[in-house]
């Protein structure tokens, strides 16, 4: 049933859409492009409107980063429709690698990108090379008993992630360093994030792999009668949506420069939350979970300020209510509810 | 070899522990497949309740348990019917929806508690008996036998009474049972009800022998699903079999690698059984994914 639901919000959606224009019509990534680039021009706008005020400029950054973690996410859980929580152990790589080259070999975390991209996409396919006999809530369950075996070994391995105290980066600002004096080139560096996955994530869903993923996600005995190979289906948007994910470790790395195992691979600081992103946003639609982190990101913040300081853990039994509430009401997330508003509009018309 | 045995010993001990944490997860993941992660909480509001009768009217949390599991199984059921039916047909649903009550729950106990870490003690906290040069605390053992005795009984309750058998067939093929004249909405009810309340007698059991923190739910409920689907889902004796490889695995991991690593170690485990038997060590082939074929 669920399944039905999410290929409704991406899939039927997108029909309508293409309906419009003359059945025949295919809808391309060409298609995708002029919303891409008014969205990116919108945040970047944004971005330089608030470029004096800091408290919100961090506000918009972390949203953009969180954006472009729930968008690679969605990529093998919202297409594919495997609800992973352990992408925070890719994200995890991918700091790792950025910090440890960094620091011990002077590699400018630029050039790092490529190695904790091809390190995060060949653990995720390692691991998720058996999980993926899983299914449902059995596969969501193994990832986050995985998540549980990357903090026991990033506490073991004090040389790579300098154990529960954390592991830091000097203060070297420059270009080359991706270290910034001004706040401002952090956020731009976060849309820059934004943007790269998005544009995966569109080329990816207009592509050969985002029908065969979604094919998998809906009906996988089908898929698989069709002659749609499902394990290596799986495999690769697991593995795109990973190398994805690093990369905005590498950039989290650089901005935070002190990271702790406990904090990088919180379950639900990083795990759950990225996928709650993409619940609250919209599963399976392109610019649901940045629709979600714009949403949830500074919501976060302000029930950390406000309700957190009044009785300890406010904030998060509010958020606590939210998921229940969201998952029980809002299964398509905001964008689906507009969606929904949208066309009832239309229909009047 | 004294060390040896007292290492096999804390292992069998353990391994009670996370049986007994698991006979409530057995049935409602297990048996009637929801995915419920606030499991934990449940545990943990056990201990509370323990905690709450021992500070206000001096009750031994051995005598607590005879209010505390009602309690909690009454509170399962109103969790199943707010919650957890509307979300049936959606094990993806089910682990956001249960997400979101363990950390309501958490915090709930965190604003009223303050987060201040208590303990209790009963007149059996210090005993130990010692056999053949092996120690074993009179708390654990009792945890022990009260797995032993709970996953007999449900495995019992299952078998032979009606109503076990109401539940395994509500689990099998709702539709058929529907037509059979059984009420599937009470059924999943109380099945919902007495998981929860089995975790909250595993709660009270447990807090001669742990600090009592919100956050405590979290150290089992790993544990627990592992030691599920690591015995294969539904069965009574794969959980109580699972819940010793889990144990002995950790103190053995515990003793004889890294203290640190002992919970990456029973993963991996975990994720070489589901490699090799992806339906337990004692579950039907095929029994993980009967529960997730689409029912209306």
């Amino acid at each position: 049933m669920s399944n039905l639901d999410l290929a409704q919000s991406g899939a039927l959606g997108d029909s309508r859409l293409a309906g419009r224009r003359g059945a025949a019509e295919v809808w391309t990534v060409a298609n995708e492009l002029p919303t891409f680039f008014a969205v990116v021009a919108a945040i970047g706008l944004a971005v330089y409107l608030l470029s004096n005020q800091f408290f919100y400029l961090n506000l918009l950054t972390m949203a953009l980063l969180f954006g472009g973690l729930a968008v690679s996410w969605n990529i093998i859980g919202g297409f594919g429709g495997q609800f992973s929580i352990a992408h925070s152990v890719f994200f995890a790589i991918g700091a790792y690698t950025a910090g440890n080259l960094y620091k011990h070999f002077g590699v400018s975390p630029w050039i790092a990108i490529l190695p904790a991209m091809l390190l995060s996409a060949a653990v995720a396919a390692i691991v998720s090379w058996p999980v993926f006999r899983l299914r449902g809530p059995f596969f969501a369950i193994a990832t986050m008993a995985l998540t549980e075996v990357a903090i026991a070994f990033a506490m073991h391995w004090k040389a790579v992630t300098g154990g529960a105290s954390g592991l830091t980066i000097p203060y070297r600002a420059g270009l080359e360093n991706m270290i910034f004096q001004q706040r401002w080139a952090y956020a731009a560096l976060f849309l820059g994030y934004l943007a790269v996955t998005l544009l995966t994530s569109i080329v990816i869903l207009r592509s050969r792999l985002g029908y065969y993923l979604q094919a998998v996600r809906d009906n996988d005995k089908a898929a698989e009668a069709s002659g749609i190979p499902i394990m290596w289906t799986k495999l690769k948007g697991m593995a795109i949506s990973a190398a994805l994910t690093g990369i905005g470790g590498v950039f989290f790395m650089m901005y935070v420069r002190i990271v702790e195992p406990a904090g990088l691979l919180s379950l639900f600081d990083v795990g759950v939350k990225i996928a709650l992103i993409a619940l609250i946003g919209g599963i399976g639609t392109i610019y649901g979970p940045l629709l979600g982190a714009l949403i949830l990101v500074p919501l976060d913040y302000w029930l950390r300020a406000f309700m957190g300081s009044a009785v300890p853990g406010g904030n998060l039994i509010v958020l606590g209510l939210i998921l229940v509430l969201g998952s029980l009401f809002m299964k398509k997330g905001v964008a689906g509810a507009l969606r929904q508003v949208y066309r009832a509009w239309s229909r009047q018309q | 070899m004294d060390q040896f045995f007292n290492v096999v010993a804390l292992g069998m001990l353990l391994g009670g522990t996370y049986a007994l944490v698991s006979v409530g997860l057995n049935l409602i993941f297990g048996v009637i497949r929801i995915v419920n992660f606030s499991q934990g909480e449940f545990l943990m509001l056990g201990m509370y309740g323990a905690y709450l009768g021992y500070s206000t009217m001096g009750l031994d949390p051995y005598a607590g348990a005879f209010i505390v599991v009602p309690a909690l199984t009454l509170l399962g059921m109103v969790v199943y019917w707010l919650v957890m039916r509307p979300l049936q047909n959606e094990p993806m649903m089910q682990v956001f929806a249960s997400f979101g009550l363990l950390l309501l729950i958490q915090n709930v106990v965190l604003a009223i508690t303050g987060g201040v870490g208590m303990s209790m003690n009963t007149p059996f906290s210090q005993v130990t008996l010692t056999i053949a040069g092996v120690q074993f605390s009179a708390t654990r053992l009792i945890i022990l036998l009260a797995a032993l005795v709970a996953a007999g009984g449900l495995g019992l309750f299952l078998a032979k009474t009606n109503f076990g058998q109401a539940i395994r067939a509500v689990a099998q093929d709702r539709m058929a049972a529907q037509l059979m004249g059984i009420n599937v909405e009470r059924t999943f009810m109380w099945s919902f009800g007495i998981g929860t309340g089995l975790a909250g007698l595993a709660g009270v059991l447990l807090t001669p022998i742990y600090t009592l923190s919100p956050q405590i739910g979290g150290n089992f409920v790993m544990a627990a699903f592992a030691v599920v689907v690591l015995g294969g889902l539904g069965s009574v004796l794969g959980a109580l079999v699972g819940g010793f490889i889990v144990g002995l695995t950790e103190a053995f991991a515990g003793y004889y690698i890294d203290p640190e690593l002992k919970h990456a170690v029973i993963f991996i485990v975990f994720i070489a059984v589901l490699l090799i038997k992806p339906s337990g060590l004692f579950g039907q082939a095929g029994a993980e994914e009967v529960g997730l074929r689409e029912q209306s």
